[in-house]
């Protein structure tokens, strides 16, 4: 890969897409639950206006916090924006891409996590660092999911570059895979049924509890960076399952885009429809999602060999 | 040439520092750092794709003339004895010094020299007989090393139980090698390849390299000699001494003819290893203990990668094979810079604290901010994240497991494989937060933690070459690249030439602008709260006066995870519950302990004892019965020759 001016140019253009459009989809799922409890809701932009207001504010630090409390925050956001940037977009595709780049991906959610869960320690507030232990063990399953997802795809497609494993017509096993998927997608960004991102005490035990003493600039860079992990596994989600490549352009970034609004529907009426799950029952459901993409990983390797 | 004379200035300094070191510490440090130097060098030389140095001296050792070889992947080795036995050395100055420990801080020194002179010529023999001396001498001098202070009983039980593990991995060495002599005829070591009678051999020095490795379940050694050892110790045991059976087990793995089905047993080894040794140090309290469980998983992903390139070979699919032999061997380096800077940090903090015991530490980022900032930095390279060296190795594994995915040569095998690698990866993060925030971030929990200090200058230097090189490897893997090639080309002569992943460079491009765009991100964040922030107690949803007992502890945090490897875990949990209307005392204690030792080890070996202690009986000292014993077997034997005689 040559790193041109042009190549620059589209980079800094998508990482402004990104950071610009993610915020939206919270505020979707909100709409759709409010919508679904008979409720006028709060506006659709609302993540927005709350950003603006958080990077306005000034911010309580824990006497005990060292500097890794400022920086954790920041190596998440650079992390799940430099994860946002190795996935292609439908039919523009990718800039950045290379053979290897999807474990890459991967292992940058890793790190935002490593680093979220650093932030939590830095308080010595108990309820942070059991946030902090449901998070990254929960995760251990969430990523076998993971990885069992990729291979499926990198067996379908023979390849190991996003852009090129995610550009086949999608094999048999794309039902179990969008099931797999959606489901470490839920628990993967703290939804209901793993998690309840509604409020900031007992309901919500993983994520949200991790960042209760992040305020103002920073509790801003946490939401924003929230928001780019769930646009960017809905974007997934969708190129894995629709077959974008066998339609024109156009069309096919309309129905991109139209699928990742329709990913955000399907959280807000999953959870309008659930409740949260008792805790003993995630690793269940993850284990499920895991076993959904390995029967997907078993079709592919099926219709790869023979 | 050049290599030659710069390996005869290594062993003149590192002799020379033999004898300065009963009486001279600064000279010794300086001969030794010096003989480092120059191994180095000859390894760089090397690995820069100079020629093979050869030498065959006139002197004969045990009847066989002295030969000595440096290939390429016995300087991939050689440099990483140079550079962790040099940081190592420059450590113990302030962290063993002869002020706190004036008798042991000299025979430490002895020890060290021969430590790393005898690492040096096991991989530099070329003849099994020599090989063997070496490494028995190198197996002793890591004895004495570990047992430097002598004091302890723990410490003593430690040394023991390694001299046993090493010398039963020695065993079926001899018996390895003897074996290979009668064969081939001679004890000189070489490519064999074409002798397929020799194939079976592979497994006898698996056994016996395995032990050395710490591959799981032959690591139950390895606990306690890496946590009771003093930490510059543990440094260079976990980054280099089991590497030298990693060592052995690739030598060998390019110079016999192994089969598919021995590379699949490493790898399924390998997995083993990875996943049980990160669950192991999940349940550890002790911190050193709890790195050394680290060993065992790294260990695993290195035969992980060896096994699949074993399969490769034997299959002829240098495509795969070589991105993973690459990925194994870049990570055989890899954790031995961030296992050593791990566990001086380590070092570091017993040091300050006087404890290994992690639920007695908390909040010394404020009193060693150094130490935590290269603690971390360990700490993200080895749970294998970007963008540190960890990954880039674990890249290259992956890269190669997934390529030998490919329909033509399908390997069903490298798909749990794959999936083991991340769930190993998960559980490593998961284990190296919970290192760090119990032990630098957050309150202090005891007086001792509170009253830390800041190593010296003479501890913080190596920590901070080490982290540097961690840095560099993976800001700039592609450099690694030619080095590499040369290893793998020397290893299997099928594998010269191989290009470069191209992918590496670019790799190394995102790494460097992640860190660009974080560090840029930092400072505007930096900018944005100048004034707008200020010190408040923890929120905590409302506390008023929280205290440093009621932090999260390690056994909590990993709670979860260790409850789900609680099948070979087996944790041992002493509770009294708070009883009745005005309940007093209540404790809670956990304990997890090495099963494999205690659980089928130790069991066996009481059964071993009471038969031999049978077998005793036999042996009274009364003539008459001995005379009874003769004539026993006698008879015994006529009823043989008789029975089936013509």
């Amino acid at each position: 890969m040559t790193l041109t001016l042009t190549s620059l140019a589209d980079l800094l253009a998508r990482l402004a897409l990104w950071a610009i459009v993610a915020p939206l989809l919270p505020g979707l799922i909100n709409r759709v639950k409010a919508w679904v409890a008979g409720r006028r809701g709060p506006p659709v932009l609302q993540l927005y206006y709350d950003l603006g207001k958080l990077w306005r504010k000034g911010v309580v630090v824990s006497t005990l916090a060292s500097p890794g409390f400022f920086i954790g925050p920041v190596v998440t956001w650079v992390a799940l924006l430099g994860a946002a940037a190795l996935v292609p977009l439908g039919p523009l595709g990718a800039t950045l891409s290379f053979r290897g780049d999807v474990i890459l991906l991967v292992y940058l959610l890793a790190l935002a996590r490593f680093a979220t869960a650093w932030a939590a320690w830095e308080t010595g507030s108990a309820f942070e660092g059991m946030g902090a232990a449901r998070e990254v063990s929960y995760a251990v399953l969430a990523e076998a999911a993971i990885i069992t997802a990729v291979l499926t795809l990198s067996v379908h497609s023979g390849s190991l570059s996003l852009a090129a494993l995610l550009a086949p017509t999608p094999g048999a096993g794309a039902a179990l895979l969008a099931a797999g998927w959606f489901i470490v997608l839920l628990a993967e960004n703290c939804r209901v049924p793993f998690d309840d991102p509604n409020t900031h005490l007992e309901l919500t035990m993983i994520h949200e509890a991790m960042v209760l003493d992040h305020s103002g600039p920073l509790l801003a860079v946490v939401l924003h960076g929230a928001a780019l992990k769930l646009m960017l596994f809905a974007m997934l989600l969708v190129q894995a399952v629709v077959p974008l490549g066998d339609l024109s352009a156009s069309v096919a970034g309309a129905v991109l885009w139209v699928g990742v609004l329709g990913v955000a529907v399907g959280v807000g009426l999953v959870e309008s429809l659930l409740a949260r799950y008792a805790f003993r029952r995630v690793p269940l459901l993850l284990t499920t999602a895991f076993l959904f993409c390995w029967f997907a990983l078993m079709l592919a390797w099926k219709g790869g060999v023979a | 040439m050049i290599p030659g004379a710069l390996l005869a200035i290594a062993a003149v300094a590192t002799g020379a520092s033999l004898l300065s070191a009963g009486r001279a510490p600064r000279a010794w440090l300086a001969l030794l750092l010096t003989g480092q130097a120059a191994a180095l060098g000859a390894a760089g030389w090397v690995l820069a794709g100079g020629p093979e140095w050869e030498w065959q001296g006139g002197l004969a050792i045990g009847g066989e003339a002295v030969q000595l070889r440096l290939d390429a992947v016995s300087a991939w080795f050689l440099a990483l004895v140079a550079v962790v036995g040099g940081a190592g050395a420059v450590y113990a100055r302030e962290y063993w010094s002869p002020e706190a420990h004036p008798v042991s801080a000299g025979s430490g020194r002895v020890w060290w020299s021969l430590l790393l002179a005898t690492m040096v010529l096991l991989l530099l023999c070329s003849n099994g007989l020599h090989f063997l001396m070496a490494w028995e001498g190198f197996a002793l001098a890591a004895f004495f090393l570990i047992t430097l202070d002598g004091q302890g009983r723990e410490v003593r039980e430690a040394g023991w139980l390694y001299l046993a593990a090493s010398h039963a991995g020695t065993l079926l060495l001899i018996a390895f090698f003897s074996v290979l002599a009668a064969r081939t005829g001679s004890w000189e070591l070489g490519p064999m390849r074409d002798q397929p009678g020799l194939a079976w051999l592979y497994w006898l020095a698996l056994g016996g390299f395995g032990v050395k490795a710490g591959l799981f379940p032959l690591h139950m050694w390895l606990p306690s000699a890496h946590a009771n050892a003093p930490s510059h110790v543990s440094a260079i045991l976990s980054g280099v001494a089991i590497k030298m059976g990693i060592y052995g087990l690739v030598r060998f793995g390019g110079w016999l003819p192994v089969p598919v089905e021995a590379g699949w047993l490493v790898l399924g080894l390998g997995v083993v290893s990875a996943v049980l040794g990160v669950a192991f140090a999940l349940g550890q309290h002790d911190l050193k203990r709890l790195l050394a469980y680290h060993s065992v998983e790294n260990i695993g992903i290195i035969l992980i990668a060896l096994g699949l390139a074993l399969v490769a070979y034997a299959r002829g699919q240098m495509a795969w094979g070589e991105l993973a032999l690459a990925g194994g061997l870049l990570h055989v380096w890899n954790h031995g810079l961030f296992k050593a800077l791990l566990f001086l940090g380590a070092g570091a903090v017993l040091h300050a604290t006087g404890t290994r015991e992690m639920s007695r530490l908390g909040g010394l980022w404020r009193a060693m901010p150094w130490t935590a900032a290269l603690f971390a930095v360990g700490a993200v390279a080895i749970a294998g994240l970007p963008p540190l060296n960890g990954f880039v190795s674990e890249w290259l594994v992956y890269l190669g497991l997934f390529d030998a995915l490919n329909p033509p040569a399908a390997a069903l095998p490298a798909l749990p494989a794959i999936v083991c690698l991340a769930t190993t990866g998960a559980l490593a993060l998961a284990c190296f937060v919970k290192v760090c925030g119990v032990g630098f971030l957050g309150a202090p929990r005891t007086e001792a933690a509170r009253r830390a200090h800041e190593c010296g200058p003479w501890m913080r230097g190596p920590m901070l070459v080490l982290a540097a090189a961690c840095a560099a490897i993976g800001l700039a893997p592609a450099g690694c690249w030619p080095a590499l090639r040369s290893v793998v080309g020397s290893w299997g002569a099928a594998w010269r030439d191989l290009p470069a992943p191209e992918s590496l460079g670019t790799l190394g491009v995102v790494h460097t602008g992640l860190v660009l765009l974080a560090v840029g991100g930092a400072i505007g964040l930096r900018r944005r709260l100048r004034g707008r922030w200020r010190r408040g107690v923890t929120w905590d949803c409302g506390y008023a006066a929280p205290t440093a007992r009621m932090q999260y502890t390690a056994g909590s945090f990993a709670g979860i995870l260790t409850e789900w490897f609680g099948w070979i875990l087996r944790p041992a949990r002493h509770e009294e519950r708070p009883e009745a209307l005005f309940p007093g005392r209540a404790a809670l204690a956990e304990h997890t302990p090495e099963t494999v030792l205690e659980k089928v080890v130790v069991p066996v070996a009481r059964w071993v004892l009471r038969v031999a202690t049978l077998a005793r009986r036999l042996q009274h000292g009364r003539v008459q019965a001995y005379l009874f014993y003769v004539i026993l077997g006698l008879a015994a034997l006529a009823a043989l020759v008789l029975a089936t005689g013509p």
